[in-house]
C-alpha cells in the first residue's frame, strides 16, 4: 500500500512527467546505439483520477487512492515526436567533460528553473548562449547569472585542480633568483594573472601556464629554509606551499 | 521516498518497452519483427514530494488479482511506441 499521496499543481506533475520522460529517452537513445530492435515513445496519455480544491490562489490535485470514491479525471496527453526529432533532441547523456546542474551547489529554484528550460548540464547552457538567448528575459530575472556561472566556473575548476610536481629556485639571464612552479592545470585561466604571496610578502609573477609559473624572488622576501609560498592561479585555485631549500 | 512496491515513472514505460522485438522461425524461415506497440494499462500511483520538494511520481501496474470491496484506485496509462530507425537510416 503507497504511503499517503500528496497534493500537486499541474505544473509540478508535468514538470515531473516531463522529466521522467526525458530520462526515458536517453535511456532509449543510448540502448537503440547497441541494440538495432529499441522502441521510441510517439505518444503518451494519463487519465488522472483526482481530487481537486481550489486555495483562492491555485488550484491543486491530490491523486486518488484506494478505497476512495467520486474522484475527478484529468487527462494529460502528450503529443507526439518524430524519430528525427527525438535524435536532434536528445542527447547522449554523460559527455565526457561536461557537468551535470545537480552537481553545481545552485539553488533549488535555479535548478528548477533550468531543468524547465531543458537544461540539465553545463553543456545545454553553453549551447544556448552560444545561439545568443537571453535566459534572463525568458526566466523573468529570477537567476542569479552571476552566481551560476562563478558556481560552473568553479565546478569546472574542481574537475581540473592544480597540481605540483615541483618546485625549483633557479637563476634567470641576468642573475636574478625566481621560483619555478612546475605541475599540472596551474595558470589555466588567461583572464586571470596568477597572484603569488612568498613569506607573507607579494612577489611578482613573471610568467604563468598550465604547467609552469615563474615568481620573481628579492631579499624582500627573506627566502630562507623553510618558506611559505601562496599561489592564486584563478579565483577557485589557491595552493599553500612550503617549500624546504636545500 | 516512493514506496517500495511502486517504481519511478520512467522505469515502468522503459519495462514496459523492454520485450526482444523480434519473432523468429528458423524452420519456416520467418523472421518477424514488431515494429509498432499499444500499451494501455491501469496503474496505481504513488505521488509524492521528495526532501528536495520535487514531486516524484511513482506507478505500478495493478499489485493485487483479487477482487475485494476496497477497491485500488486506477489511473490509465496509455502510450504508443514504435520502433526506431537505427542511426544509418535501416
Amino acid at each position: 500500500m503507497a504511503t499517503e499521496n500528496t497534493q500537486w499543481q499541474l505544473e509540478d506533475f508535468v514538470d515531473s512527467l516531463v522529466v521522467d520522460l526525458d530520462k526515458t529517452r536517453e535511456t532509449l537513445a543510448v540502448k537503440a546505439i547497441n541494440k538495432p530492435l529499441s522502441y521510441t515513445v510517439k505518444e503518451l496519455a494519463l487519465d488522472l483520477n483526482i481530487f481537486p480544491s481550489y486555495d483562492g490562489d491555485r488550484v491543486k490535485f491530490i491523486t486518488a487512492q484506494p478505497g476512495q470514491q467520486g474522484a475527478s479525471k484529468v487527462t494529460i496527453q502528450l503529443g507526439s515526436i518524430t524519430d528525427q526529432q527525438v535524435r536532434a533532441t536528445t542527447k547522449i547523456p554523460g559527455a565526457k567533460n561536461d557537468i551535470n546542474i545537480d552537481e553545481i551547489e545552485v539553488d533549488k529554484n535555479t535548478k528548477k528553473q533550468l531543468r524547465k528550460l531543458g537544461v540539465s548540464s553545463v553543456g545545454d547552457l553553453k549551447e544556448i548562449e552560444q545561439k545568443n538567448v537571453d535566459l534572463k528575459k525568458v526566466t523573468d530575472n529570477t537567476i542569479d547569472y552571476s552566481a551560476l556561472a562563478n558556481k560552473i566556473q568553479k565546478s569546472r575548476r574542481d574537475q581540473n585542480r592544480p597540481r605540483v610536481n615541483g618546485v625549483s629556485l633557479s637563476l634567470d639571464e641576468n642573475d636574478e633568483p625566481y621560483l619555478l612552479i612546475k605541475g599540472k592545470n596551474l595558470a589555466m585561466d588567461p583572464k586571470f594573472e596568477p597572484v603569488a604571496v612568498v613569506n607573507e610578502t607579494l612577489a611578482s609573477v613573471m610568467s604563468g601556464s598550465a604547467e609552469e609559473v615563474k615568481i620573481r624572488v628579492t631579499d624582500d622576501h627573506a627566502f630562507g629554509e623553510n618558506n611559505e609560498v601562496i599561489l592564486t592561479f584563478d579565483p577557485f585555485a589557491v595552493v599553500k606551499l612550503n617549500v624546504k631549500a636545500q | 521516498m516512493i514506496d517500495e512496491a511502486f517504481l519511478p515513472f520512467e522505469k515502468i514505460i522503459e519495462r514496459m518497452l523492454a520485450f526482444k522485438g523480434e519473432i523468429v522461425d528458423d524452420q519456416a524461415g520467418v523472421r518477424s519483427y514488431i515494429y509498432k506497440c499499444e500499451i494501455e494499462s491501469p496503474v496505481e500511483f504513488d505521488v509524492i514530494r521528495d526532501e528536495h520538494g520535487a514531486l516524484q511520481i511513482g506507478s505500478t501496474p495493478p499489485l493485487y488479482y483479487i477482487d475485494t470491496s476496497f477497491r485500488p484506485a486506477y489511473h490509465k496509462l496509455r502510450f504508443t511506441a514504435e520502433l526506431s530507425e537505427s542511426v544509418d537510416g535501416n
